[in-house]
């Protein structure tokens, strides 16, 4: 069940803040490449120390290799780059053939201005250098680390938002051309990633109505990212634990083991109760990550979670 | 008194600024209810709350965006405190921005129906960072209210926020936009070379409609600038008052850290008065085993009794990590309370969970 990960040429990973987006984006692109898939990650508005922890050195608006063979001989590349707008702005200029003189012009505007007057306008020219990207075959797999926090929707809803202001020109194409990319499965689809907590949950089901239902994009399998595994032996008392295992606890040590899981077994049932809410809301199947435990994930963490998305069995399946 | 007590009973207006995905809103909310059982006639404005809380706030579906609702349920004893909250509406700010500025409804119709500014008033990049602030500048000069709580909105680069007015300023003062400007006081034609292209720039890429709503658009706002450039002036020396606190929240997670960190470097260094860190969501340090237990309790055999063991020794495993990540920031914090907040089992969704969490704050 891993096709799914070089399903589409895109893959735009999407959350709110601090539900680990980066990190599912990185995981993906990992994945994917163990199996042998050359993949761009692509960082949008990218966080110190995604290109170390993809083993290579800070992302930058360069494209750079990142890691060759990933995982053993038959593994693909992980290259990485950033898009700012200025850059995008620079290379949709040259290719649209647009000689010194609009060049000039679009430099001594500046694109802030020009952009100001063009609302989205930034948004697109990344989409449009992403396009370009994925038509020029670039890659087999195109990673797209979404801007984070409320700033998802209105990236990817720029292209349909910009033809309500722009009536006629390159820039209307562009927008079309985007849409048409966004609403083919073959070539982009969004991963949507939330954590087992009602707020966030709340969220996702918010964005997975807006981007897959209002505006036409695919969704993959819905990640819930940081599910502590399940650990049934907490719903019985340490003492009654402990009698199972023929064990006879001191009175300290079953103070502490329920200082433990008092938290513990309300944080699972609030997942479990979190994630039935998800599947009884959303069609898409479900994917579970694996919490671990440290605030500061390295490399070998990574590849915990790529293995975890590469062997997951989404919940509740159709395809 | 900690500077976050003393924030809470004598600022005019206090800022939670941080990461998103931190519990900015509850913090801000749960100062706002202790600064009402202080006696003070308070409102948080918010900008995105998750949904429970707004219902919480009395902010629900049908609650009118942009308007102070009183949040019920707050006990204040014998003074006359209260808590109100408002949802934030970027664009009804922007237009009444827009309104006071003008010298007549001309002067703003002008403005808010073109239909650049239409576009742009509810989208136009850091517009939500600069309208949060400028919310707040309405509230507090109206003189309504004893405290106005922002909760800000969340950003990557939370530092924005601040920067906000600053920018405003910077785009009436650019060239292009000076150019096309000034072309209309001289009822000239468009002489300024690097205007004139950006005008060829624009038509090219966009057409040739949107270059006439955008010379309207700016020619409509040269009308307000002078009351836009004043404002920001305004804005920016409030955001300095000594009577204005921000308060930085956090998580213990080392992305968040490392945007609180930024986050302080920057009131720091352009003196934005700080008085207080609240790190939220840590996870509950579990009572440590002796190591007699531990001895007896190392390689069992699967059941439930290693599941109980395993258990304990993640989270404590997490919950001392957590603490490690912390040690930087209260370093930067200074002098300045950092209030640590465990993640609680489950998140706060009403108003008695409010008031738990306002008397943990101060």
């Amino acid at each position: 069940m891993t096709d799914w990960l070089t399903q589409s040429s895109v893959v735009v990973v999407a959350g709110k803040g601090g539900v680990g987006s980066s990190t599912v984006a990185a995981a993906h692109a990992l994945a994917a490449a163990q199996q042998g898939a050359d993949v761009l990650f692509i960082a949008v508005d990218g966080r110190p120390g995604m290109g170390e922890l993809l083993g290579g050195r800070e992302i930058n608006d360069r494209d750079h290799v990142l890691q060759r063979k990933v995982g053993g001989p038959g593994g693909g590349t992980i290259r990485a780059r950033s898009i700012p707008a200025e850059q995008a702005f620079g290379d949709y200029l040259e290719l649209k053939g647009v000689g010194g003189l609009l060049r000039r012009a679009a430099s001594a505007a500046s694109l802030p201005m020009i952009a100001a007057a063009t609302p989205g306008l930034e948004h697109l020219l990344v989409l449009g250098k992403i396009k370009e990207l994925e038509r020029d075959k670039t890659a087999d797999l195109i990673i797209v680390d979404a801007p984070p926090a409320g700033h998802a929707a209105p990236f990817l809803r720029s292209a349909s938002g910009l033809s309500d202001v722009v009536k006629s020109g390159p820039v209307l194409d562009q927008a079309q051309e985007v849409s048409e990319m966004l609403a083919d499965p073959a070539r982009c689809m969004a991963l949507l990633v939330a954590l087992p907590e009602e707020t966030p949950i709340t969220e996702m089901i918010e964005l997975a109505n807006e981007l897959g239902d209002d505006l036409g994009i695919s969704l993959l399998p819905l990640v819930v990212n940081a599910c502590w595994p399940d650990r049934p032996g907490l719903d019985k008392s340490p003492a009654m634990a402990a009698r199972s295992h023929k064990i006879k606890l001191s009175a300290s040590a079953k103070s502490s083991l329920e200082s433990a899981a008092a938290f513990g077994r309300s944080r699972l049932a609030q997942q479990r109760e979190q994630i039935e809410r998800l599947a009884t809301a959303r069609a898409e199947p479900i994917i579970t990550l694996p919490r671990l435990a440290t605030p500061r994930l390295d490399a070998a963490d990574l590849e915990l979670l790529a293995d975890a998305l590469a062997s997951a069995v989404p919940i509740g399946a159709t395809q | 008194m900690t500077s976050l007590e003393v924030a809470v009973t004598e600022a005019k207006l206090m800022l939670t600024c941080g990461p998103g995905g931190v519990g900015k809103t509850t913090t801000a909310a749960a100062l706002g209810v202790a600064a009402a059982q202080a006696g003070r006639r308070t409102v948080v404005v918010t900008v995105d709350p998750a949904r429970r809380l707004a219902d919480a706030l009395g902010l629900g579906d049908d609650a009118e965006a942009d308007e102070p609702h009183q949040v019920p349920g707050i006990t204040t004893g014998a003074n006359d405190g209260e808590l109100w909250a408002l949802m934030l509406d970027a664009e009804q700010t922007f237009d009444r921005l827009v309104r006071d500025q003008s010298s007549n409804k001309k002067q703003a119709d002008a403005v808010l129906n073109n239909p650049v500014y239409q576009a742009i008033s509810g989208s136009l990049s850091g517009a939500h960072e600069y309208m949060a602030i400028e919310r707040l500048h309405q509230l507090h000069s109206s003189g309504e209210w004893d405290l106005v709580i922002v909760d800000t909105p969340p950003s990557r680069h939370a530092i924005d926020l601040l920067e906000a007015p600053d920018r405003l300023v910077g785009f009436l003062g650019h060239p292009v936009y000076r150019a096309l400007t000034a072309g209309q006081r001289a009822f000239a034609k468009i002489t300024d070379t690097a205007a004139s292209m950006f005008l060829w720039a624009v038509k090219r890429l966009a057409g040739p409609q949107i270059v006439e709503d955008t010379i309207g658009f700016f020619r409509s706002l040269a009308n307000i600038e002078g009351g836009l450039r004043k404002r920001a002036k305004e804005v920016s020396a409030l955001l300095r008052d000594e009577n204005t606190a921000f308060i930085v929240v956090s998580s213990p997670r080392s992305e968040a850290v490392g945007e609180a960190k930024h986050l302080l470097d920057a009131l720091h260094e352009k003196k934005f008065p700080f008085a207080g860190l609240v790190v939220n969501l840590i996870h509950p340090m579990p009572e440590p085993l002796t190591d007699e237990d531990a001895l007896l309790l190392a390689d069992l055999d699967d059941g439930p009794l290693a599941d109980h063991v395993a258990w304990h020794a993640e989270l404590t495993q997490l919950a001392v990590a957590e603490r490690a990540e912390l040690v930087e920031l209260e370093v930067l914090a200074g002098d300045a309370p950092i209030i640590e907040l465990p993640l609680l089992e489950v998140d706060i969704h009403d108003v008695p969970g409010l008031i738990d969490l306002s008397a943990r704050l101060v």
